[in-house]
């Protein structure tokens, strides 16, 4: 298995590079350079030359990809041309949001899809899972960016059930107060995320039932004189979950591209916000980076996603 | 002798197996190892062999659409298999091919004539109304009526999907046909239909086949000289006589004695033949087969008959055959 | 072709009414009219059809943006504006006419460049396998890792020249990977079937075999991921355009409408913003796909017949 997993790092290099070469290139593309922010009448023209000689900003493309990648070891990403501090410690600040957000979200659709897709499963075709495809389909028809305005709209601004914005209220106070209130504050969006995350695994969930209850094996065991219980508790439903647990990669990617929508919807202060806030301030050093951090998650959920299901299927291990 | 048509020489096809934390390849599947044979003129020629040995590979390596690992297959004195010699010569204008499945074999989005018409309209000229004339008669030859043409594969039986594959195999007036189980789809009573079509084909325009198949009644019942294929190796060949009546090696003996027969005096017997053959097959395993399971190069035996066996067993093996007589 | 189509049918005209291939559209469209819920969908995507592209008929687009103060956020039946008006005095029913108009157009664009790609890439990917599949599904994978919308921004707002067809391209950069892995994995399937060796030994050219021989194996495939797609990309633009990098400001579009929901003042005190559009963005999501899935119903159906 190591193999594998082994061989699924080597393969993410390559992509690695390429993804560091198109943000390269995506970031000379955007207008303005690390002098652009302090330009004001007075500055010498001349000067600001001899500025971006000596920054380095006239070399050949490669010399200045390569200069840009060894900073990024370094952990220096550059500073904001608006904000005027390094990139990373603004973007920290807002992984972390982004994090209680996501893994909110995460626990939220599985405790929701899991039950949903075992029942329509298990109940195939009767009115239980005719109530789930209904749900299903909504979940996957609707767009998410009216999914989470009608509910602000609904639970946030009608029913006054929970905040419009913001990650904590101003007058939280105190360990327990403070994290209260941020929970209370990430509640709403992550429930609504959540839903509309769960499409996937509850299909999956569902076929992985149907097709299984008809396998070979089932039958074996019920002709065994298994009870109907045990075949579906200790065969279909243990087969069935194990494809699930491989989603867990694809499911935080796709959390993390829905960032943007959710953190804009509901004024939440994470990477997707300063994202929106960057790109509205053409403060291109916190774009370049923020795409690069994307990106780097993206593949590394894929990653988890291939590597946890080597371990749940032998069949997709190196010999 | 008849003026042979093809010959297949030293043919092989190998699939790479790879494995390992680098993906390299690590080994190969011989599909087909170093088979040759040739086929005469207007001949059928059976090519034996259980599931998996590699006589449908080396029938779609005849008619261009395996690659080929290496080896020649000469075909009015060139090599076709190069993809370049093959278009040259418009090989698979005389080289065409039935297949088993014949459901799908036929594209089930295309009309009767249009497939049909295939091969006539990609190797030959014709006028629409020429072509639509020809399809006609290669519906009537394979005795379907004339309105099949409107129609599509899904509406007709099993046999007569068939004889329109057999009709599309005849329509640009082929030299050889390979032939991979024609039959062994068809229902016992639509086999016999569809073979004595090919045959009465074969006559009329002297067409050789390369007749593949499993099933050594069938392919007594067509075929003048066959080979026996295993595990990608020919075992034996020779004319039907050979090969019937003074079988060598013993795959072949054990396929004979498989052959089911309605013949209950002799039951007795058989079932004693049968279980001779089965020992001597038991016993010994090492002068059949070589260390890796395989049979060993063929030899001559007389004139056409040769066998997958060590010199000297040959002799010893004619010299018991000469005693049993 | 088409006159030895012509001949056939003037000859035998009868005849050639009696056959259908295995699986025609005609046969799916019948699942669909059996479908109550699926034929109100489909009602309804020609109701809103009809409102958009007939309603826009009668309009004149620079007039629908002109901005006139004095109007600004009138309310529902305000001076003759049915759903009142925006920022700009703009009518909203006006804008709800153009901006869904555009909103599909560009659905309908971005769908028919990815098919397109999706289509021949996956041919040509599944057909012939190998190392030339092996490279394109390296690629299709890499592209599909990539954070699309983030770069999807970024282009918008560094292009030169942006317009609505830049969006078509940028949106479609990405868009073309799932159909292309969607048509690959059924050519794979189609490649070793014995009537593609038939019309190799019968020597016809892969080009031909790939477009006259398994294309058409494919169609009802086709029209059911062109349908779903077409959902998809609407949704994608309205997003893009509702996060305000999508359609260029002067070019109305749902996501632009429903994108007032962003100030807490709208949605509380002006709904007829953004609550017209939504429902009319939801409607569309909720009809296409509902036929799309139907379709897939139907499809699916039919290939556990054969």
């Amino acid at each position: 298995m190591w193999k594998t997993v082994l061989r699924r790092i080597l393969i993410m290099i390559p992509q690695l590079i390429i993804l560091s070469i198109l943000v390269f290139f995506l970031a000379k593309m955007m207008p303005g350079d690390p002098f652009s922010g302090q330009i004001n009448p007075n500055t010498d023209p001349k000067q600001l030359a001899a500025l971006k000689q000596a920054a380095g900003l006239n070399d050949p493309a490669p010399v200045q990809y390569a200069r840009w990648v060894g900073n990024l070891f370094k952990g220096d990403m550059g500073t904001s041309y608006i904000q005027h501090v390094p990139v990373t410690s603004l973007i920290a600040d807002r992984a972390v949001n982004t994090f209680w957000l996501s893994l909110l979200t995460t626990i939220i659709c599985y405790a929701i899809s899991i039950p949903l897709g075992v029942t329509a499963g298990r109940h195939q075709d009767e009115w239980q899972d005719q109530t789930v495809q209904i749900f299903n389909y909504i979940t996957f028809a609707v767009p998410a960016f009216v999914f989470f305005i009608l509910g602000i709209w609904l639970f946030g601004f009608t029913l006054g059930w929970f905040p419009i914005s913001g990650s904590v209220s101003p007058n939280a106070s105190g360990f327990w107060g403070t994290l209260g209130s941020q929970l209370y504050h990430i509640l709403l969006p992550a429930i609504l995320s959540a839903l509309i995350t769960t499409t996937s695994i509850v299909q999956y969930l569902r076929t992985g039932i149907v097709d299984n209850k008809v396998e070979d094996y089932v039958r074996t065991a019920h002709s065994k004189g298994v009870p109907d219980n045990v075949v579906f508790n200790k065969h279909i439903l243990r087969n069935s979950l194990l494809p699930i647990a491989s989603s867990f990669g694809t499911v935080i990617t796709g959390l993390l591209s829905g960032s943007m929508v959710v953190e804009m919807v509901f004024s939440y202060p994470g990477m997707g916000k300063l994202f929106l806030d960057s790109i509205g301030q053409r403060d291109y050093t916190t774009l370049t980076a923020l795409i690069l951090i994307f990106g780097t998650l993206t593949l590394l959920g894929n990653l988890l996603s291939d590597i946890i299901m080597s371990i749940v299927d032998p069949r997709i291990r190196i010999k | 002798m008849a003026k042979e048509i093809i010959q297949v020489k030293n043919l092989k096809v190998h699939y790479p197996i790879r494995s390992g934390f680098w993906n390299r390849i690590t080994d190969y599947v011989r599909a087909v190892d170093d088979v040759s044979l040739t086929i005469n003129e207007g001949e059928t020629y059976g090519l034996i062999g259980e599931s998996g040995s590699g006589k449908s590979t080396t029938g779609k390596a005849i008619v261009g659409v395996e690659p080929v690992t290496s080896g020649q297959i000469i075909y009015k004195d060139v090599d076709v298999t190069k993809p370049s010699n093959r278009r040259k010569l418009n090989y698979n204008k005389d080289v065409q091919m039935i297949f088993q499945d014949s459901m799908s074999s036929l594209n089930p989005r295309k009309r009767i004539e249009d497939i049909i018409a295939e091969p006539i309209r990609n190797f030959e000229n014709l006028t629409t109304d020429q072509e639509r004339t020809r399809v006609q008669e290669l519906l009537d030859i394979v005795g379907m009526p004339s309105d099949a043409i409107y129609k599509f594969p899904h509406e007709f039986s099993g046999g007569q999907r068939q004889r329109i594959g057999v009709a599309r195999a005849v329509a640009t007036n082929p030299r050889l046909i390979v032939a991979d189980e024609p039959t062994s789809a068809l229902d016992l009573s639509v086999q016999a239909q569809v073979l004595n079509f090919m045959k009465h084909i074969q006559q009329q325009y002297n067409i050789a086949y390369l007749f593949i198949s499993h099933d050594l009644g069938v392919v007594k019942h067509m075929s003048e000289n066959l080979a026996i294929m295993h595990r990608g190796r020919l075992v034996e060949i020779g004319s039907r006589a050979d090969i019937y009546n003074h079988p060598m090696h013993i795959y072949t003996k054990r396929l004979l004695s498989a052959i089911p027969m309605v013949d209950v005096e002799n039951r007795i017997k058989h079932k004693k033949h049968r279980q001779e053959v089965e020992l001597e097959f038991q016993n010994d395993q090492s002068k059949w087969y070589d260390k890796n399971g395989c049979v060993y190069p063929l030899q001559q035996v007389s004139g056409n008959h040769w066998v997958a066996l060590p010199k000297d067993e040959v002799i010893q093996e004619e010299l018991n055959e000469k005693g049993r007589d | 072709m088409s006159d030895k189509k012509k001949n056939a049918s003037k000859t035998e005209v009868k005849k050639a009414k009696i056959s259908s291939p295995a699986s025609s559209f005609k046969v799916v469209v019948r699942e669909i009219v059996k479908d109550k819920v699926a034929l109100t969908a489909f009602i309804i995507i020609v109701l809103i059809l009809l409102f958009t592209f007939g309603g826009s008929l009668f309009l004149d687009s620079s007039k629908v943006t002109e901005i006139n103060i004095i109007d600004a956020y009138n309310g529902w039946g305000v001076n003759g504006h049915l759903f009142g008006t925006d920022d700009g005095g703009r009518d909203i029913v006006n804008l709800l006419i153009m901006g869904g108009r555009n909103s599909i157009l560009i659905g309908l664009g971005v769908t028919a460049v990815c098919e397109l790609v999706g289509l021949v890439v996956g041919l040509v990917s599944g057909y012939y396998g190998g190392y030339i599949d092996a490279i394109i599904m390296r690629i299709v994978d890499f592209v599909q890792v990539l954070p699309r919308m983030p770069i999807e921004i970024v282009l918008v707002t560094v292009i030169p020249h942006y317009s609505a067809w830049s969006l078509v391209w940028i949106i479609s950069v990405f868009g073309w990977t799932n159909t292309a892995r969607y048509f690959r994995a059924f050519v794979l399937s189609q490649r070793d079937r014995d009537y593609v060796l038939a019309s190799k030994t019968s020597g016809s050219s892969d080009l031909k075999i790939m477009f006259r021989e398994v294309l058409p194996n494919i169609t009802s495939m086709l029209i059911i991921d062109v349908v779903l797609t077409i959902a998809g990309n609407i949704g994608i633009e309205t997003t893009l355009s509702f996060i305000g990098y999508g359609l260029p400001p002067t070019t109305p579009s749902l996501g632009t409408l429903i994108g007032f929901a962003n100030d807490p003042v709208n949605v509380v005190n002006r709904p007829w913003l953004w609550l017209p559009a939504t429902v009319m963005l939801l409607a569309i999501s909720l009809s296409i796909n509902y036929v799309g899935r139907a379709l897939q119903r139907a499809g699916d159906a039919r290939q556990r017949e054969n």
